[in-house]
């Protein structure tokens, strides 16, 4: 790090860093109401946790359903709804909230160096629309839950129960919601960086975030004018989607989906981003491809806008544009197969702690792969005729969605939890929880898949008796994912009682976050620091200056910093 | 916002900055940040027109046999272009008057800066009152009779809801003049007015085209 540059430089905007609001003295103003980020990410990492319960519980009726060939729990109406909830509950009141809402808040203005994010009023708007959001979309239970899959494909949804006004009123209150929060975080990212925080010096979790943040404002928006057009035709018979009036379903297929591909992405490059937190730092290396991460976040959330009508195959699209689809998603492989790669070269010939986060973070690679292949296949059209609408996608959505953002919210909420509260969790706890879900997951998952082959269609409740094995075999499995997920709120619950004190830095890390003390003081930094280089050159001295050190700032020598490393 | 939440702020290892020139300062970063977040806030806007216009160019050219549509044997008439032609100039008109009130502003010209205002704002209820008469007299069966109503009454209505909230959007930064919370270098919220009131007027040079002209 001799090679510093000469002059630290003083972004434009330090005068506004170095200005402290005052510390609310109010109980409601400061954890029910606050303007704080670090607070309103715990809010929505709670509520997201409720949420997250409540749709798991949703889905162990549905695996519970399947252990015999005529199902065993519940009606088939019944059924549907339970499918349908569990999956919109799980995507937008789930992964999309704890990635961005409680991940991005928390860590997003700690790792810029900002003592806020830049609207704080506009996040506290953003985080209280969450949950009434999600009771709304819970109360349709009372009147009759929506039934036509998450999906809500016109024209099953415009006959479905009264329910499905209530979904409409949740997604598109989430929906705007995660707006909010998009440009909010777009606004903080672009002009609240610390000075000498150029873009190439970003932390890649808030690049992560960068990238998502446009698909966040925009796809979004453009899901909010299809549930207005599908609520005013339920409510006010208003024809847009009715083929009998002159609508088209296959109108909503493409509105539906020109959100929910870039949706997809939404609720995995945040999670990218958190791996290629953990990974350098359990690795003791600097991340391998610093740029080619970074940039491949971007072209993956430019690309996603480009690709929706790969989910309408067999729906009676014109089939000229079936070859473009095809192509620009397996396009998408690239960027995604480059980050694969960074991070498998981060940790070859790294100083490997398999503490939590970084066993989480090697599951994610193995099962976030997996599933990325099965997607190719699921892009080839003629793959997809005969897998659409087969538990192949059932399997290969849950790897990407599960493998993927779950896993990486799991190594997030392990990394971090030190920092949001202080205290170390247990770790051979911790390791045993990941080893049920893995084997949970993966145990639950992959028969899915082969089932999906054989021709099992998703969404019924019951089946030909001659795929029960393996229908036995996932809901079993499921059930040890089931009590691995309630043994992480056991760990959290033991870290507060029992856990020992974190310090500011127990995992050596580089960010700036980890250079405060853990939870982080009211206004984060006492003093602004300059930035003079990417935060993952383990083995040189840290690229700040400017930490105050009566502040629980440490100039921070990470335990394990002796092990020499080559530069780049 | 954050203006007012840094000027409630207290330093810490930095009180002799606290000068005119450090608000000054802060004042151009804020706004700065409050512009850009509000141009990402009226992009989102777009994208949400943008919906509802794919929706009606799909329908109208991948669904529908014949445009404007047949009802009960009939095809529905075309709008009348000339009378909507005329309220567009209307609310044209309004773009140009919202221009000459912020530049007065900017000039500290108050008692011209009081009469675009005031010509703006009726400009944009006259062009709400023409949209009355034209949703009052036009003959395409109504908001939830067909396609064609669909998309009209849906897009136009979205449009002239935010007219309506553009109008109250004026008349609260003109109470705001009124009551000084702006001077002649310190004026976000007018900015952000007219550029609201701009966004409008553009989004409805498209729709212009794609019902009357198309």
């Amino acid at each position: 790090m001799a090679t510093l540059a000469p002059g630290v430089q003083t972004g434009p905007y330090h005068a506004v860093l170095d200005h402290i609001h005052p510390e609310p003295t109010s109980f409601i103003r400061k954890y029910i109401f606050s303007i704080d980020h670090k607070i309103i990410g715990i809010q929505y990492m709670i509520t997201g946790a409720v949420f997250f319960i409540i749709s798991g519980l949703l889905a162990e009726i549905i695996r519970t359903q399947l252990l015999t060939p005529n199902g065993l729990l519940v009606r088939p109406d019944t059924y549907n709804s339970i499918y349908s909830m569990h999956g919109s509950s799980m995507v937008w009141f789930v992964v999309i909230p704890l990635l961005t809402g409680a991940f991005g808040n928390f860590v997003m203005p700690l790792q810029i160096g900002a003592r806020d994010v830049a609207f704080p009023w506009l996040n506290l708007v953003a985080f209280w629309i969450f949950p009434v959001a999600g009771v709304i979309l819970f109360s349709s239970f009372l009147v009759g839950a929506p039934d036509a899959g998450w999906t809500e494909y016109p024209p099953i949804s415009l006959m479905g129960p009264p329910g499905t006004n209530l979904w409409c009123i949740a997604v598109f209150m989430i929906g705007i919601s995660s707006t909010m929060t998009g440009i909010n975080f777009l606004v903080t990212i672009l002009k609240m960086r610390a000075p000498g925080m150029t873009l190439t010096r970003m932390p890649l979790f808030v690049w992560a975030q960068f990238a998502t943040t446009p698909l966040s404002f925009i796809a979004t928006t453009a899901l909010g004018g299809a549930l207005a057009a599908l609520f005013i035709e339920r409510v006010f018979g208003v024809p847009f989607y009715d083929p009998k009036r002159g609508g088209s379903p296959l109108l909503w297929q493409h509105m539906f989906w020109f959100y929910s591909h870039p949706a997809v992405y939404i609720m995995i490059i945040p999670g990218f981003g958190i791996i290629s937190e953990v990974l350098p730092t359990f690795a003791r290396k600097p991340i391998f491809g610093y740029k080619m991460i970074a940039f491949s976040s971007v072209a993956i959330a430019l690309l996603s806008f480009s690709v929706w009508a790969h989910h309408m195959f067999t729906s009676g699209m014109v089939p000229w544009l079936q070859l473009p689809f095809m192509i620009i998603t397996m396009l998408i492989a690239i960027p995604t197969g480059v980050k694969i790669f960074s991070w498998m070269a981060t940790l070859w010939g790294g100083a490997i702690r398999w503490k939590t986060p970084a066993l989480y973070a090697a599951g994610f690679i193995i099962t976030f792969t997996y599933g990325g292949l099965t997607g190719f296949f699921l892009a080839a059209v003629p793959l997809d005729y005969h897998e659409h609408g087969t538990y192949f996608v059932v399997a290969h959505l849950h790897y990407v969605l599960y493998g993927g953002s779950i896993m990486s919210l799991f190594a997030g909420a392990y990394y971090w939890w030190p920092k949001m509260s202080g205290r170390m969790y247990n770790e051979t706890l911790g390791r045993i929880q990941f080893w049920m879900v893995f084997i949970g997951f993966n145990c639950t998952f992959t028969p899915l898949h082969w089932l999906g082959l054989l021709g099992m269609p998703r969404r019924v409740p019951n089946y030909d008796p001659s795929y029960q094995f393996w229908n036995v075999f996932a809901s079993v499995s499921s059930y040890v994912m089931a009590l691995g997920t309630l043994l992480f709120f056991y760990i959290l619950v033991d870290s507060f009682r029992n856990g020992k004190k974190a310090g500011p830095n127990p995992w050596g890390a580089r960010t700036l976050e980890w250079m405060i003390a853990s939870p982080p003081p009211y206004y984060n930094f006492k003093k602004i620091p300059a930035v003079l280089a990417a935060p993952y050159d383990f083995g040189n001295p840290l690229p700040y200056i400017g930490l105050d050190a009566a502040d629980g700032a440490v100039e921070a020598t990470p335990t394990h910093s002796s092990h020499p490393v080559p530069t780049h | 916002m954050a203006v007012s939440v840094a000027k409630q702020g207290y330093h810490l290892g930095h009180h002799d900055e606290h000068d005119a020139n450090h608000d000054e300062v802060i004042y151009r970063e804020t706004r700065d940040m409050r512009l850009t977040g509000f141009v990402l806030f009226l992009g989102t806007d777009v994208v949400l027109f943008s919906a509802f216009i794919f929706a009606y160019v799909y329908l109208r050219t991948s669904i529908a046999p014949v445009w404007p549509p047949m009802v009960d044997g009939h095809q529905l008439p075309r709008l009348d272009t000339a009378f909507a032609a005329v309220n567009s100039v209307v609310l044209f008109g309004s773009g140009v008057t919202m221009h000459y009130a912020l530049e007065a502003w900017k000039h500290a010209l108050k008692r011209r800066f009081n009469l675009f205002m005031a010509l703006t704002i009726l400009l944009g209820a006259g062009f709400l009152g023409g949209q009355a008469y034209e949703y009052a007299h036009a003959r395409i069966g109504g908001w939830s009779g067909n396609t064609f109503g669909a998309s009209f009454f849906t897009l136009t209505g979205m449009h002239g809801l935010h007219v309506f909230i553009g109008v109250w959007f004026l008349i609260a930064l003109w109470i705001q003049t009124s009551r000084g919370v702006y001077d002649d270098h310190r004026f976000f919220g007018l900015t952000a007015g007219t550029l609201y009131w701009h966004f409008v007027d553009v989004i409805w040079v498209v729709l212009f085209f794609l019902f009357y002209l198309w």
